[in-house]
């Protein structure tokens, strides 16, 4: 095909007359954006304290899991692969004592909802 | 299109006056439900695109830097909002596999005529993979000017001249007996 050829066939295409209420209906929907209220803001100050607590709380538990195979392994000098699973098992058995497996599940899950929620609303919330 | 006007109104819109978008929307109704158009190829859905990109732009509106053209701001915008509505929610197409046989047909057909053959090619265009289609329809929506296409897609002219090329080398590859037949008519 030379290339004249399709130009001619997609340049001559007919143009539509847009519906006599659609210059309406459009500014029908933007008066009512303009009229909405605003989004309501996520209330971070009183979400702060919640966060804090949380991010301590993470933070100590994961202090006191490391505390005990540190001090047992730092006298070897280098550790070996053993010494380390040694480390690891009581760090996940502690982890299972919080209930970290329903905590994962739920954080997964919850992350599975969002993404979906966001595909269905098609990147627009 | 008057460029002052435009930005006399997006001001008016600014300063909290509403009903200058309303000129907005009149002046660039034609241009903007058109373009839809040729994405979906949908005239209901069309004006629901076009209804769309008109709501980003009023959101929008304070960004618009004017050292830019209105227009190719809100055509950036409009085909913005096509792309990811028709990524949502993609045209009812026959796979482009199958173009190349419908055309065939048309091409064996005794009755038929230019109207067909143009239909049949637009339907061809609208079948390619989206990177070559939303080429090829900006690039003809804004009268063969690479530059203002490649404004409107956000993307590099180099890449906008590479993707029309392909796009057409596909099309050259799925219509031969088609445009065989075409051509023969016209030398006739």
């Amino acid at each position: 095909m030379k290339p004249d050829e399709l130009d001619r066939v997609l340049l001559r295409e007919a143009e539509i007359v847009p519906s006599s209420g659609f210059a309406g209906s459009v500014m029908a929907a933007v008066r009512s954006e303009a009229t909405a209220p605003p989004p309501i803001p996520f209330p971070w100050l009183r979400a702060l304290p919640g966060l804090a607590a949380c991010g301590v709380a993470i933070a100590l538990t994961l202090m006191d899991a490391f505390r005990s195979p540190v001090r047992e392994s730092a006298s070897a000098a280098t550790p070996t692969l053993t010494q380390w699973l040694d480390g690891v098992v009581p760090l996940l058995e502690r982890a299972q004592m919080f209930g970290a497996g329903w905590v994962l599940l739920g954080l997964l899950l919850t992350a599975a909802g969002l993404k979906l929620t966001w595909r269905l609303a098609g990147g627009r919330v | 299109m008057d460029a002052r006007e435009d930005q006399e109104d997006v001001d008016r819109v600014l300063a909290g006056d509403i009903s200058a978008f309303e000129r907005i929307v009149h002046r660039w109704q034609g241009p903007l439900v058109n373009l839809a158009y040729r994405f979906c190829r949908d005239r209901s859905r069309a004006e629901d695109m076009a209804q769309e990109a008109f709501l980003r732009a009023y959101r929008g509106l304070k960004g618009w830097r004017k050292d830019a053209a209105f227009s190719t701001w809100i055509f950036a915008i409009a085909t913005n909002c096509y792309r990811s509505e028709l990524r949502r929610i993609p045209e009812g197409n026959l796979p482009l596999d199958n173009i190349g046989s419908v055309l065939d047909l048309i091409a064996e057909s005794t009755e038929w005529n230019d109207g067909d053959r143009d239909r049949a090619i637009r339907r061809a265009v609208s079948a390619l993979p989206v990177k070559y289609k939303e080429v090829m329809v900006l690039f003809y929506f804004h009268e063969m000017d690479v530059s203002a296409a490649a404004r409107s897609l956000g993307l590099p002219e180099g890449t906008v001249k590479a993707r029309l090329s392909r796009g057409r080398k596909i099309l050259r590859e799925k219509l031969p007996r088609f445009l065989g037949e075409f051509r023969l008519e016209e030398v006739q």
